[in-house]
């Protein structure tokens, strides 16, 4: 046994070293995990810190950030939720899976875990109906502003009928933002037709049995087709068909218009309720915020080559993102 | 001391997984691709049953049962129908991720309200000193189970002939079985751990999500490489213990790159030289340290 003895003694005393580092009593430490990278949860994660230095706790002076991000791992998800519940004074968790494991890890010694981008947080048992916890959980929700979308859908193209949707089976969000989009669809004359897809790999075959079927696609805040987001927009752009997106960073990148969550206020305001947390309110008391709603934001170069005129009203209040 | 709880918590609950993938790829040299999904599989069973109301330590049984299920159908399509081992293991697995959509209802089924293997009103009577320890003990007690039953089993008539069919299979046609056979009854009994250690994750995380099982047959493969290597000239201690070790290592590794303060990037890349000291350092020592077991 002795040579295990070792390994296992040399392993142990890396990991004791190297945790040293993170606990430290004066400053505040709020560990920030982050379920993948990706543009809409960077933002999330800027917002964050930036409403907590609203708030008074500002990076290097009372508050250290232990930043990790899971790269959209399962098994390492659940390892840093836990080291960081272990480490920190408070975690916040960005999307969904990191925030179910953040909660878990945090139950048994009741530190603070606040999420965002989370947007169910209901179905995902974050929260109960009326959007508090008995655990020391809050956050704030992403759920995309459905009926807004829709009524600029019909603004921007008024004979349309169908608006195809791809999205991942695998991801509990988009299941509930189509459940969403299918019942309020009908209420302005739109038909969904949806296309479930597992993996990146699928979509190219999906989006070519998908375009022909619609007047316009529209995006979730679904993790695998916004990666993918070019290649869908190149498909539906060359059958003359607009892709509508569910944020501005996507309208940048080709979509024609959005009205979409913005993430980094999303983010500001989590880190506005992260400080109260931090000023001594239980978590579960404060209810989870849910989006209002963004800005709208448009492409015109995009719509000019499509041949869609963007109605006056919606150039008036909408952002132009090629400016 | 709470990092190390972590390592044992992750490195236990995997090591029932690593323990299956021994069977397939050290006794049966069957690269069984099967895991990636029979793993999610456990899970699914285990927290649909769990949400409905059932008593969390029998879903594992169930959960066993079902990945056992995935590993028969695994070994029917090699044996029978002549698919080739790595192909019938992809079939499966690709097969299985519907199934696991099907049994969950959906992608990502927690149960954050429940009663669980681990927080129950048993664990909660354990004295306040074992409190921080009382997940480690539920996982090492049933990794200790699995482990004795495993060995007993590896040492009756049926478990020698399963080590016969990976090393020598005209042994076993020469005693006049099937060697067909034997290898699905390998499969299925990899399986059922590879589940049972689903389902103990998902009453861990509680929580179960479909894209769970990723990469969990490399996790095996490396846990039982890194534990066999490191106890390759210790007779006295068994297979089913290297593999044990070697998964609480693998974990290891995983919190130590963490720890560091890595960037996201390049932590895979850490723990593969961490994964490559370590061999390297046991292959070293072969040399010089006499034997002590």
């Amino acid at each position: 046994m002795k040579k295990f003895a070792k390994v296992l003694a040399l392993v142990l005393a890396l990991v004791m070293v190297f945790s040293f580092g993170c606990a430290s009593a004066k400053t505040l430490t709020i560990g920030i995990a982050q379920f993948a990278e990706h543009p809409s949860l960077d933002n999330c994660r800027e917002g964050f810190i930036a409403g907590l230095a609203e708030a008074g706790y500002v990076e290097g002076d009372n508050v250290k950030f232990v930043v990790h991000n899971a790269q959209a791992d399962m098994g390492l998800t659940q390892q840093i939720a836990y080291q960081l519940a272990q480490e920190c004074d408070m975690v916040c968790a960005i999307a969904t899976p990191i925030a179910q494991a953040a909660v878990n890890a945090c139950m048994d010694n009741g530190k603070p875990v606040i999420y965002t981008a989370v947007s169910d947080p209901v179905a995902a048992m974050l929260a109960n109906a009326e959007g508090k916890s008995k655990l020391n959980v809050t956050g704030s929700c992403d759920l995309l502003p459905v009926e807004a979308q829709l009524k600029l859908i019909r603004s921007f193209m008024p004979d349309a009928k169908t608006i195809g949707i791809l999205y991942t089976t695998s991801e509990t969000n988009s299941e509930s933002q189509l459940k969403l989009y299918e019942s309020l669809a009908p209420q302005y004359g739109f038909e969904i037709v949806a296309t479930g897809i597992s993996t990146g790999a699928d979509i190219p075959l999906a989006a070519d049995s998908l375009i022909p079927k619609v007047h316009c696609l529209t995006n979730l805040t679904d993790n695998t087709v916004v990666s993918y987001l070019a290649l869908i927009i190149d498909k539906a752009n060359a059958a003359g068909k607009p892709v509508f997106g569910s944020e501005i960073e996507q309208v940048k990148n080709g979509c024609i218009a959005s009205e979409g969550v913005e993430y980094i206020a999303l983010g500001r305001q989590t880190g506005k309720m992260a400080a109260e947390v931090l000023a001594g309110a239980f978590a579960g008391d404060i209810p989870f915020y849910a989006s209002e709603g963004g800005d709208m934001c448009y492409n015109p170069a995009v719509a000019a080559q499509l041949g869609i005129a963007i109605p006056e009203a919606d150039l008036a209040r909408g952002i132009d993102v090629t400016k | 001391m709470n990092v190390l709880i972590g390592i044992l918590e992750e490195g236990l609950i995997y090591a029932i997984l690593a323990l299956g993938v021994l069977i397939t790829y050290r006794v049966l040299d069957f690269p069984d691709l099967t895991v990636d999904s029979s793993f999610p599989l456990g899970a699914a069973v285990s927290a649909v049953l769990t949400v409905k109301g059932m008593n969390p330590l029998l879903t594992l049984v169930i959960a066993a049962l079902a990945g056992g299920v995935a590993g028969l159908v695994t070994g029917i399509i090699h044996v029978k129908f002549k698919v080739r081992d790595l192909l019938s293991g992809i079939i499966v697995m690709t097969g299985l991720y519907s199934i696991n959509l099907r049994i969950a209802g959906r992608a990502n089924l927690p149960f954050f309200n429940m009663d669980t293997l681990f927080d129950n009103p048993f664990v909660d009577g354990f004295p306040a000193a074992l409190r921080p320890w009382s997940k480690v003990i539920v996982v090492f007690v049933i990794v200790l189970a699995v482990k004795v039953l495993l060995d007993l089993f590896m040492n009756t008539k049926a478990g020698f002939l399963l080590r016969a069919v990976g090393d020598n299979r005209a042994v076993v046609t020469t005693l006049a079985c099937d060697d067909g056979l034997v290898k699905i009854e390998g499969l299925v009994i990899a399986n059922m751990l590879v589940a049972l250690s689903g389902a103990v994750m998902a009453q861990k995380n509680r929580v179960f999500e479909i894209s769970m099982g990723t990469g969990s047959m490399v996790f095996g493969l490396a846990a039982v490489i890194i534990g066999v290597n490191i106890f390759k000239n210790r007779q006295k201690v068994n297979s089913s213990t290297a593999a044990i070790v070697g998964s609480i290592i693998y974990k290891a590794c995983v919190a130590i790159a963490l720890s560091l303060g890595l960037m996201p990037q390049d932590l895979k890349l850490i723990t593969a030289v961490l994964f490559l000291i370590i061999l390297v350092l046991s292959g070293m020592k072969k040399k010089k340290v006499k034997f002590d077991a």
